[in-house]
């Protein structure tokens, strides 16, 4: 089954910044409004991923020198769990 | 009408501007607010027009792209972040109000660097001289009086050399003439959408080197829980809900001058050319312009040596000219031109002017004097 994880974004033009990387990549990426119960400081958006392309897509954000948030495994019952990388 | 105004607010304007905005008021909400397709539709037009102004201001990224509601708004937020009471600030001698009034309500001390009317080298010279301990410096790229381009990439290199940080204020010049934030190592250049970037009014853009400091505090869409600004931009220095048609309306001006940008400036110092050749000779008229050409853009300023100003304004604009009369604004660039006293009357052209209008206007002038 597919499994989506959640990138979290200093701010929307953060977010879209990074989607536009990673779609450059090769890597759908969808800006989307985080779930408030990750949003820690309130309001917030991240770029939501198919899980499987997670590192790749870690590792083309970091070559952009896109700083990202804390990562969140998005199952499909819409349970949250932070993973490290 | 032959609109010859378009210093102060371009009228004509590509038929996409007015299409995007149209589309946008049916179809967008607000950026940062909702999740929804309404919200997001406006989160990706405005985050296409940011894209859009960075690579054509060679912004290093889209995020140090900050809208504000006219060139002034964005002035006001550049000297707010860098010019504390007290501040010794260099300025040329050509500014708008937009800077001398923010600067005057700070209460910095103000070194102006007057330099004659297009000398750039005197204008440099000035700078060298009063720069050294400066807090700041602010400069104009292009007169709104006179079209007097000045140097602003050799005082951008001054200001490096000196450590002092540069406002550009690119107000007559974004859209008509090349500008690139990191070869210029400015802190901001502010512009405003409403002019030669053909979008409409109450839109602008503060291009940012590093960050800033927020004039307004106020929502954001973004980490609701804090009680000071978010520190990253653009959301610190964008509190409040867009302008989402006038940023939809200024992407596709931005489209059209990013694709013509060498096309406008020759297209209108080609119009000047015109306007000069046409009112030289001409004894009740004094015209200021320079004979280097790359000294100056689409703006001409005249006087008439029987006529006031505004009185020839007037008349202009019975026989179905648009021009501006007066001090525009900007009675420091008067004193340093040499027209405090009577004012100027200032023709200036867009993309749109025609030769065959500048031409009417030579003939109805002469007809007036």
């Amino acid at each position: 089954m597919q499994r989506y994880c959640l990138i979290m974004c200093r701010s929307l033009t953060n977010a879209q910044r990074s989607a536009q990387v990673l779609e450059r990549a090769g890597i759908t990426a969808t800006v989307r409004k985080a779930p408030q119960s990750i949003s820690g400081e309130g309001c917030s958006y991240c770029v939501k991923i198919d899980d499987s392309r997670r590192r790749r897509a870690l590792e083309v954000l970091e070559r952009a020198s896109l700083r990202t948030g804390k990562i969140y495994l998005l199952e499909a019952d819409g349970a949250l769990r932070e993973v490290t990388e | 009408m032959i609109y010859l105004d378009s210093a102060a607010t371009s009228l004509y304007k590509p038929r996409a501007v007015s299409q995007a905005m149209q589309r946008a008021m049916a179809t967008m909400s607000s950026p940062g607010r909702g999740g929804h397709p309404a919200a997001m539709a406006a989160a990706d037009a405005v985050y296409d027009c940011r894209t859009a102004a960075a690579e054509l201001f060679h912004v290093p990224d889209p995020e140090h792209v900050v809208f504000t509601m006219n060139a002034t708004h964005g002035l006001n937020l550049a000297i707010h972040s860098l010019v504390q009471p007290g501040d010794t600030v260099v300025i040329s001698g050509y500014e708008h109000n937009s800077v001398t009034r923010p600067l005057h309500q700070r209460r910095a001390k103000v070194r102006v660097a007057a330099g004659r009317l297009f000398d750039q080298e005197a204008v440099l010279a000035d700078f060298r001289r009063l720069l050294p301990g400066a807090r700041a410096a602010v400069c104009t790229h292009v007169s709104n009086v006179y079209g007097f381009v000045l140097p602003v990439a050799e005082i951008a290199e001054l200001c490096a050399r000196f450590g002092v940080p540069l406002i550009v204020d690119a107000s007559q010049s974004a859209g008509v003439l090349p500008l690139d934030l990191q070869a210029l190592r400015a802190a901001f250049i502010a512009m405003p959408g409403h002019k030669s970037l053909l979008g409409p009014q109450g839109t602008g853009l503060l291009l940012c080197r590093g960050t800033g400091l927020p004039l307004l505090s106020g929502g954001t869409g973004s980490q609701s829980v804090l009680q000071t600004m978010p520190e990253d931009l653009p959301d610190r220095m964008e509190a409040g809900t867009h302008n989402v048609p006038g940023i939809a309306g200024l992407r596709e001006g931005i489209r059209y001058v990013s694709a013509r940008e060498s096309i406008i400036c020759e297209h209108e110092r080609l119009l000047l050319r015109q306007l000069k050749a046409g009112l030289t000779g001409l004894p009740e008229l004094e015209l200021f312009y320079d004979s280097k050409e790359q000294c100056q853009t689409g703006v001409l300023s005249l006087r008439s040596r029987k006529l006031d100003c505004e009185e020839l304004a007037q008349r202009l604009a019975e026989r179905g000219v648009a021009v501006r009369a007066g001090l525009h604004c900007s009675p420091l660039g008067h004193r340093s031109g040499g027209t405090f006293d009577t004012g100027t009357v200032r023709l200036s052209v867009s993309p749109f002017s025609t030769e065959q209008e500048v031409q009417e206007t030579v003939r109805i002038l002469r007809e007036i004097l």
